[in-house]
């Protein structure tokens, strides 16, 4: 029965061959490690907070004057509303958490050489798309940090020239932010994630054209790839498992963790809390804002401090194959840079003191001068280790691949394999 | 040797793999338990599933409406001479002793929703009209003609005094 | 990469160093039904007067199993589904205070250190040299200090104010998070179900691999 429904589809769209090119038979590298789970992640994270989403926009009302008493009416009075806008709540930051893994991955592995460069600016494209969702998202339940954080960043477009002031009024619908703000930002805010879902299969599509990258760096010739499907959905779901028990531990056990004290007080515009800070994920980004002592130099270099990594494949000009695996000064490179996002972030959390803007322009100066160095690091890297001699493993695994390579279609003439 | 190792590893496999498949679609059936149970109505209006009707501020022969659960629910202080009417038949195409529609004879209390396609009948001379399609209702709220199938609802309620009842309460 | 990962999640936990004004008086809250009402006797004496419990119902009281009596008493002519709201109107509040006293349903959640920081403001209140009250923990407060703690010398005395403000953080505890029992024991049936699945998903993983191994 189900052999001739399977059947009856074909006919008429290509079901079988569709599931066997990109998930029976599609070739993924062997060596892939855990590291390489989180792409599968964000997609099941996406999926989490649009079903959530969906569910807690039947009871939420995008009304200043009713705004906070509707999500208190979905943790109170709706069936499980709490679970809901727990898991809605805790899963933004699982988000960003998964996303910055999957680009610190890519980032450490140099999966965004060529020919993968399509697939680093998608993927650049989407975060840009998350941080817009979030960022709209966090208006909603109208507290006091929501209200805030929407007033100063959407007075980031201040610095546009000629027309900021314009913008920014623009952008809010009224001068300050109010109730026509939050009615479109939960609009954008719901239809924001379909075009991540789009950037998604884009993205997807560009990844079944390349192929996975994997941690040697090299493209693999067909004897080390092996089958999506059992082996790396198998991996995959594992994966899944882990990453629910911790997110369901943070959902159940310490969901008030990821709501800033301030935001369960309803929005006054006129009393600003003490100290504003961003979620945890823009903190970074903050920081370098703040950093920089001119108001529309601050915003161009927190705008570029997203954008940079766009230029990464650009910027990268070694020969050796990957990423930090075989190249002992980029891999140093990028534990500094992980260490200074941190310490960003650390600044970027307290109030500004002389202490923290020192510690703070300094760490600015180090992110955009990592950048900007790498060109002749690599390069100088890359004739270092031509002199010196690459290490034997790697020689051997480029050349055995290179003869697999080149063997290959000649027996595939001959009729050896299929 | 080495043929009977690889078959078992298959069985196993393929027994690990059934048990797994179970858990976790036990697990992800369960998990859309909450989603569902978030569009049944939330505990404030629940809390609302009770109405309270004071009678004394009805006349005899006239009719209170008052909501219930969003619904109208129709309140008819019966005379004498509408009660007799009543008991004399057991009405039309849903038969039906007024007796045991009634808690107190003076007392009519029905769903004011035809039964048809849910439009509020009106209060017109002896009984209801429906007008959306002309079902005809009596003094008990029995369907006498029309295309209505069923006699108006009772609902659940009863008398906390003399002159207030509860809606909503058996 | 590993000490990345929990650094950036160890991050997110922290609660902010800069709150340094006073000590707070670190305490667990008593989630017992008992606890709860003794606090909404205490806070019905004490705080109703002035602040509201707008998101909070009498009928929630019921279903978390208070006293019914109880309930029937504190809420006079009120209906089982009316929220507790306050007596004063804002005007009133106005003239005496010059701000509306806050709403505690999500006080408890709503301030930086929470139910302590909540229990140490209720109880540190003290009288000034000048004979004045003030507040260690908010001493800009335009609150009257209710419970007396000020005004208690005697330690069976202070004890006691203690306990009361002990019950009414214990209540507004649990009017800021009615559902949190709930969601503990939930927790814990997903969490094992989780663990029990991904044990299982890590052995299918083993056995799937060990084809090609």
């Amino acid at each position: 029965m189900a052999n001739k429904i399977i059947q009856w589809i074909d006919r008429r769209f290509p079901l079988t061959s569709f599931v066997k090119h990109e998930l029976t038979g599609y070739p993924t590298p062997r060596n892939l490690s855990y590291w390489w789970n989180f792409g599968f992640l964000a997609g099941i994270v996406l999926t989490l907070q649009v079903v959530t989403g969906i569910f807690l926009a039947m009871h939420y009302k995008p009304d200043a004057s009713v705004a906070f008493d509707s999500i208190q009416h979905i943790m109170r009075d709706v069936n499980y509303g709490w679970l809901l806008r727990f898991m809605h709540s805790t899963g933004a930051s699982a988000f960003f958490l998964v996303i910055y893994i999957h680009m610190a991955r890519t980032l450490y592995y140099g999966s965004y050489r060529a020919p993968r460069e399509l697939m680093w600016w998608t993927g650049q494209g989407l975060l840009l798309l998350l941080m817009a969702t979030a960022f709209m998202g966090y208006l909603l339940p109208w507290g006091q940090m929501s209200f805030w954080g929407a007033t100063v960043i959407t007075n980031l477009f201040r610095a546009t020239p000629f027309i900021g002031d314009q913008v920014v009024v623009w952008l809010r619908g009224d001068y300050a932010v109010g109730d026509d703000t939050l009615t479109r930002f939960f609009a954008l805010h719901y239809l924001f994630p379909f075009l991540i879902i789009a950037g998604v299969v884009v993205h997807l599509v560009a990844l079944h054209t390349v192929r996975s990258s994997n941690p040697s760096g090299i493209d693999l010739a067909d004897k080390d790839n092996i089958p999506f499907h059992p082996y790396f959905t198998s991996k995959d779901f594992f994966g899944l498992g882990v990453f629910l028990i911790a997110y369901f531990t943070v959902v159940f056990f310490f969901p008030h963790s990821m709501i800033e004290a301030e935001n369960n007080i309803p929005a006054n515009p006129m009393v600003t809390p003490n100290h504003i800070v961003p979620e945890w994920y823009f903190l970074p980004f903050y920081a370098i804002l703040r950093s920089v002592p001119n108001m529309v130099g601050g915003v161009a270099a927190m705008f570029l401090s997203v954008m940079i990594f766009a230029f990464m494949p650009f910027l990268d000009r070694s020969r050796i194959p990957g990423g930090a695996r075989y190249r002992p000064v980029y891999r140093v490179l990028f534990f500094i840079f992980m260490l200074d996002i941190l310490v960003l972030g650390y600044v970027g959390y307290y109030p500004p003191t002389s202490q923290t803007i020192a510690i703070g322009q300094v760490a600015t100066f180090y992110y955009f001068g990592s950048f900007l160095l790498l060109p002749f690091i690599s390069k100088a890297e890359d004739q270092w280790l031509f002199k010196k001699g690459l290490p034997p493993n790697i020689i051997a695994l480029i050349e055995s691949e290179a003869i697999e390579k080149r063997i290959l279609p000649q027996r595939r003439r001959r009729g050896d394999i299929t | 040797m080495a043929e009977s190792d690889a078959l078992d590893d298959t069985g196993r496999r393929e027994f690990l793999v059934k048990v797994t498949s179970v858990v976790g679609g036990a697990g992800a059936a369960a998990a859309c338990l909450p989603f569902v149970a978030s569009m049944n109505p939330s505990a404030d209006l629940l809390a609302k599933a009770n109405t309270e009707v004071d009678l004394s501020g009805i006349p005899e022969g006239g009719m209170h409406t008052v909501a219930w659960q969003g619904k109208p629910v129709f309140v008819l202080h019966r005379s004498e001479e509408q009660i007799k009417a009543m008991n004399l038949s057991n009405g039309g195409l849903d038969p039906e002793p007024d007796k045991q529609r009634v808690k107190q004879p003076e007392w009519l209390v029905v769903i004011g929703v035809c039964t048809h396609m849910g439009c509020v009948p009106n209060k017109e001379g002896p009984g209801w009209t429906c007008h959306c399609h002309g079902s005809q209702y009596d003094d008990s709220g029995r369907i006498l003609r029309g295309p209505a199938p069923k006699n108006l609802e009772v609902p659940p309620y009863r008398f906390v005094a003399a002159n207030k009842i509860i809606i909503g309460q058996a | 990469m590993n000490k990345f990962i929990a650094v950036l999640v160890l991050h997110c936990f922290i609660s902010p160093a800069w709150a340094e004004e006073a000590k707070l008086e670190k305490i667990q809250v008593d989630t017992s039904v008992l606890a709860v009402e003794r606090g909404v006797d205490t806070f019905m004496n004490a705080c109703h007067g002035c602040h509201s419990l707008k998101y909070v119902h009498y009928r929630d009281l019921a279903g978390f199993g208070v006293n019914k009596d109880k309930i029937s008493a504190w809420r006079g002519d009120s209906t089982l589904d009316a929220a507790m709201t306050s007596l004063m109107s804002d005007d009133a509040a106005m003239q005496s205070f010059g701000k509306i006293p806050p709403d505690l349903s999500m006080m408890t959640k709503a301030r930086e250190g929470g139910n302590s920081y909540l229990y140490s403001y209720l109880i540190g209140y003290y009288l000034t040299p000048e004979g004045m009250t003030s507040n260690h923990v908010f001493p800009e407060t335009k609150m009257p200090d209710a419970l007396g703690m000020s005004g208690a010398t005697d330690p069976a005395q202070r004890s006691e104010v203690q306990a009361k403000a002990h019950d009414i953080v214990s209540f507004l505890s649990w009017a800021a998070d009615p559902h949190e029992a709930e969601r503990l024991t939930l927790g814990y049936y997903v969490i094992g179900y989780l663990i029990i699945l991904t044990l299982l998903l890590y052995n299918v993983m083993l056995a799937v691999w060990s084809k090609i191994k």
